[in-house]
């Protein structure tokens, strides 16, 4: 288990000597129980730094901002950036660095370990203490949580609230790290796939049915997409324009971009949006559900992440963010593999 | 429904003339209504033009109110609307809803000299006023006029200015030697300087690139120009043009509705998000 | 008017109103959201925060302005889409969401009327129940010049006693929509109105969030565009929609032209939502951004709601719903945003 005191002290070590420009971790928000992300600037901030089952967010994600603020300086500070990093997290460093969007020296790397938990689900713990107040949520040795509310301290079993992502997570501990807090901690779950199975069983139409239902509701706020550590791309589909577009960009250029996706909210327009998007994970997706947590609207997207990152287990035995020396899936074409239209 | 703002009014293209080639292409257009229109429009009013099928950009209107014949409009292509436009020929229909705007307060102007300082496209929406002021000459005092652009090639209305010369001052100049170039050779903001423009009983009106406008406020405020003597038109990109969508607010104002004309003693108070 | 409604007859009161389409909050694995009601003896009213407000139904996400076709020989053909709207009730409306329909009804009514935004209002009655308890650990209501009972957009307000609903109509509309089902109502009685008014009271001080001296901020925020806030409270947005898309108040929509996928020459002109969180919302076509970062459009966000509105209209564009804050991904909260404004430089 991680002790806050010790990842407090490797923070300040690095912030205090210059070693990274600044930190991002987590912190409580001002009214709530579920951390929110931080940025620590000065080592006397760092009193704030929090770590427990509900640092749900993967932080990976603002290194793409870091990226795009240092592209707009003249001289950018080159130092490091500090991240606190989970298991999975970590995974989302490695596909960065193997697509070549950071680079290795560009991030400090605090990673820390889930232990034999994970995070909770806010919904979950929701619906368990309806109506009561929770002020804290802390891992425990053993597979539970202690839950904090008005009324005393509980143990919950992690079943019973934590995200079915950490059910199947099978890197609880980060892959990639300058320093590791709470020790290795290896998971074998017994099915990784498990929650497909529910889906996969259904026919052809059940499922077009469950996802017509589901993807109607979508209004099209794109907090999946902006809340991906791999949606990074200047260009998407579903932009009226495109951001990179400078002063001597051709009138043709802009006038030409094609309108893949209408901004309508429309099922077919919608799932024009979802399926490209989902695609593009394809191989690149480390599970981290963000997608899905930040969901307004409550749609399921994580099933569609996670069947693909089923099938390229099952197709290419391609594991995501493990090894960055390899191609990523997506750019890369393999004799052996069985689809042979691409040659 | 009646008196629906977004519906726009079928208009013709009765006249195309290119004025600059090239990359950064300006056509000008004159349309006409197909019956009675009930548009008319004050100097410096903008319309909202329709490519159906592509989509509405905001254009100003470089007619003057008294031309009541046709509707002129200069157009820079640089994008999907615009570049659509520059596709049409004479004889097609278009799309047009407005007059949107305030336009420029030219009944406040009577007696006195008017500086118009352009650059570029930028000629486009003082095109109205100057032509307004040059169809009522004797309202107003001298009528001078300070434009250029980065070549020669890329002035625009190169004929008409041909034609005013006769009429009022007018000071060209590009941003580099060329051959064949007689006029001044620089940005306008020191071709502004060279001339040296009076601030007594007068107004200054520019509109141009935003670095242009900085630079021209400035040298006139140098010149002894008072900030309720310098008149500016400001661009954001709009879509309602009816003060709705939420998009071309520069604090409290909608620039479709509250603008697109400023004098500076005004846009000085406005946050600078334009 | 005002009438008593026992809470077994409400299903009854819905059926008399089988006229009008009828949109009530529907509750669903893990949110409640407004959807069109077909069997009344389904209404329930113990819903919390809506995820969207009734704006969906006055303001769509999409509506269709015309339809056009590029006909041979030149000529244009624009053809509004023929009405659909029919008289709608809204029911089990939250005061906030109301008040957020009276804030777009001023945007809509300018100098320039939105002729479809009203066409749709005008057919749409708001029968609203009063939160005894707040529908929201993040109500704010108290704050922006709300409260959990406030009568402001209804044309009846319903507040929940014992077992029955105390029932106050407050427009023409709202006596038609009693009136249709008379006998099932009774009159008040003394005790009715004390129950009522103590519900009220007792609503006010279950609220838990609170912004203090909100008036003091309206004018800091004059002197503050240049503020270094902006970058430190928007470091980590992620520009997404959610804070505007399910804002009551948030109004700003985008014009695009949809092409047939049968015929390049035919389509439609529709009004979408949109929003200042988006980095192409401001965007010109050269490339220009006047709001090119998370700072800056945090900062139009917050100036909008509590300074250009303030200016424009004299009221706070936010109603106080607290949807902004428990959705936001990433845990901005507007209320610690106000506060930090209220307190900067102090």
């Amino acid at each position: 288990m991680v002790a806050l005191e010790d990842l407090k002290q490797e923070a300040k070590n690095v912030l205090e000597g210059g070693t990274v420009k600044y930190i991002i971790g987590y912190k409580k928000p001002a009214v709530g129980f579920m951390a929110v992300p931080a940025f620590f600037h000065k080592p006397e901030d760092l009193d704030a730094l929090v770590w427990d089952p509900t640092c749900v967010h993967n932080l990976v994600l603002f290194l793409k901002d870091e990226k795009k603020k240092k592209l707009g300086q003249k001289e950018p500070d080159e130092r490091p950036v500090g991240i606190v990093v989970k298991g999975c997290d970590s995974r989302a460093v490695n596909v960065l660095l193997q697509e070549n969007y950071i680079d290795r020296e560009n991030v400090y790397i605090l990673g820390v370990s889930c232990g034999k938990t994970g995070m909770v689900d806010l919904k979950k713990v929701r619906k368990y203490f309806k109506g009561k107040i929770i002020s804290q949520i802390d891992f425990n040795e053993n597979e539970s949580f202690t839950v904090t509310t008005t009324e005393g301290k509980v143990e919950v079993p992690a079943a019973d609230i934590f995200a079915v992502r950490c059910t199947e997570c099978i890197t609880a501990s980060p892959v990639i790290h300058d320093v590791l807090l709470g020790g290795d901690s290896v998971r074998t779950p017994e099915n990784p796939f498990g929650s497909l199975e529910e889906m996969e069983s259904k026919s052809q139409g059940q499922k077009w049915d469950f996802w017509q239902e589901q993807l109607t509701k979508c209004i099209r706020c794109y907090a999946c997409r902006s809340i991906c550590p791999m949606c990074y791309c200047d260009e998407c589909v579903v932009d009226t324009i495109n951001f990179a577009v400078y002063p001597d960009t051709p009138a043709e250029e802009k006038a030409q971009k094609i309108k893949w996706v209408e901004k309508s909210p429309t099922t077919s327009e919608n799932f024009i949006y979802h399926m490209v998007r989902a695609i593009h994970l394809a191989g690149r997706c480390v599970d981290c559900a963000e997608c899905e947590r930040a969901c307004p609207m409550d749609i399921p997207l994580r099933f569609l992440n996670k069947k693909l990152e089923k099938e390229s287990k099952k197709l290419f035995d391609y594991d995501v963010g493990y090894d960055t020396e390899i191609p990523s899936l997506i750019s890369s074409f393999r004799d052996e593999d069985p689809e042979d239209f691409i040659r | 429904m009646e008196n629906n703002h977004y519906i726009p009014k079928v208009a013709r293209i009765i006249n195309i003339k290119n004025e600059v080639e090239g990359a950064r292409a300006i056509k000008t257009f004159r349309t006409q209504f197909a019956g009675d229109d009930g548009f008319t429009h004050a100097c410096g009013q903008s319309a909202m033009l329709s490519v159906l099928g592509k989509g509405e950009s905001m254009i100003s209107i470089s007619s003057s109110p008294i031309e009541a014949e046709y509707l002129q409009f200069s157009v820079l292509k640089t994008g999907r609307v615009t570049s659509a436009l520059h596709e049409m020929k004479v004889g097609d229909m278009i799309g047009i809803r407005g007059p949107y705007g305030n336009g420029f307060p030219i009944d406040k102007w009577t007696g006195k000299n008017l500086i118009f300082i352009g650059g570029g496209i930028g000629l486009a929406p003082i095109w109205s006023v100057l032509q307004t002021a040059l169809g009522k000459k004797s309202d107003y005092g001298n009528l001078t006029l300070i434009y250029g652009s980065r070549t020669s090639k890329d002035l625009v209305f190169k004929e008409e200015l041909r034609g005013i010369k006769q009429e009022m001052a007018v000071h060209l100049s590009v941003d580099n030697e060329e051959d064949r170039w007689e006029e001044y050779v620089g940005f306008v903001p020191n071709n502004l300087l060279d001339k040296n423009p009076s601030p007594e009983n007068a107004v200054a009106i520019t509109c141009g690139p935003p670095i242009m406008i900085k630079f021209v406020i400035k040298n006139l405020q140098d010149l002894g120009f008072k900030d309720d003597q310098i008149y500016t038109t400001v661009e954001n990109k709009m879509k309602c043009g009816i003060g709705i969508c939420g998009r071309c607010n520069i604090g409290p104002h909608y620039v479709c509705k509250d603008g697109p004309i400023y004098s500076w003693a005004e846009l000085k108070k406005l946050p600078q998000e334009y | 008017m005002e009438k008593i409604l026992t809470k077994k007859a409400l299903p009854q009161w819905l059926i008399k109103l089988n006229a009008y389409q009828i949109y009530a909050p529907v509750k669903k694995e893990n949110h409640w959201s407004y959807e069109a009601l077909d069997k009344p003896e389904s209404i329930r009213l113990d819903h919390l925060n809506t995820i969207q407000s009734p704006k969906m139904i006055i303001f769509p996400q999409r509506e269709v302005f015309f339809e056009f076709h590029n006909a041979e020989g030149n000529t244009l053909v624009m053809k509004e889409p023929a009405s659909e709207s029919s008289a709608t009730v809204i029911f089990g409306v939250r005061p906030c969401d109301a008040a957020g329909v009276t804030h777009q009804d001023k945007v809509f009514d300018g100098h320039f009327k939105d002729l479809y935004y009203w066409k749709r209002r005008n057919q749409t009655i708001l029968v609203g129940l009063a939160c005894n308890t707040p529908p929201s650990p993040h109500c704010f209501c108290l704050s922006v010049g709300g409260s959990p009972h406030s009568t402001a957009g209804f044309d009846i307000l319903m507040t929940e006693l014992e077992d029955s609903y105390y029932v106050e109509s407050f427009s023409k509309k709202g006596d038609t929509l009693i009136s249709l089902a008379g006998d099932i109502f009774s009159t008040p009685k003394e005790n009715d109105k004390k129950d009522k008014e103590k519900a009220h009271s007792d609503s006010e001080k279950k609220l838990k969030r609170h912004i203090k001296d909100l008036e003091t901020v309206p004018p800091k925020l004059k002197d503050m565009f240049d503020s270094p806030l902006w970058e430190e409270e928007s470091l980590s947005c992620i520009q997404c929609g959610i804070c505007t898309y399910l804002c009551p108040t948030c109004h700003c929509f985008d014009i695009n032209d949809e092409k047939d996928s049968s015929s390049p020459l035919s389509g439609k002109r529709v009004r979408t939502w949109d929003n200042c969180q988006f980095p192409d919302f401001t965007m010109h076509s050269s490339g220009h951004n006047p709001r090119p970062d998370r700072a800056s459009r945090l900062r139009q966000r917050i100036m909008h709601k509590f300074n250009y509105f303030v200016t424009n209209y004299k009221a706070y564009q936010c109603t106080g719903c607290g949807r902004c804050i428990d959705k936001c991904p990433v845990g901005i909260d507007i209320i610690e945003v106000l506060e930090k404004v209220r307190d900067y430089g102090k």
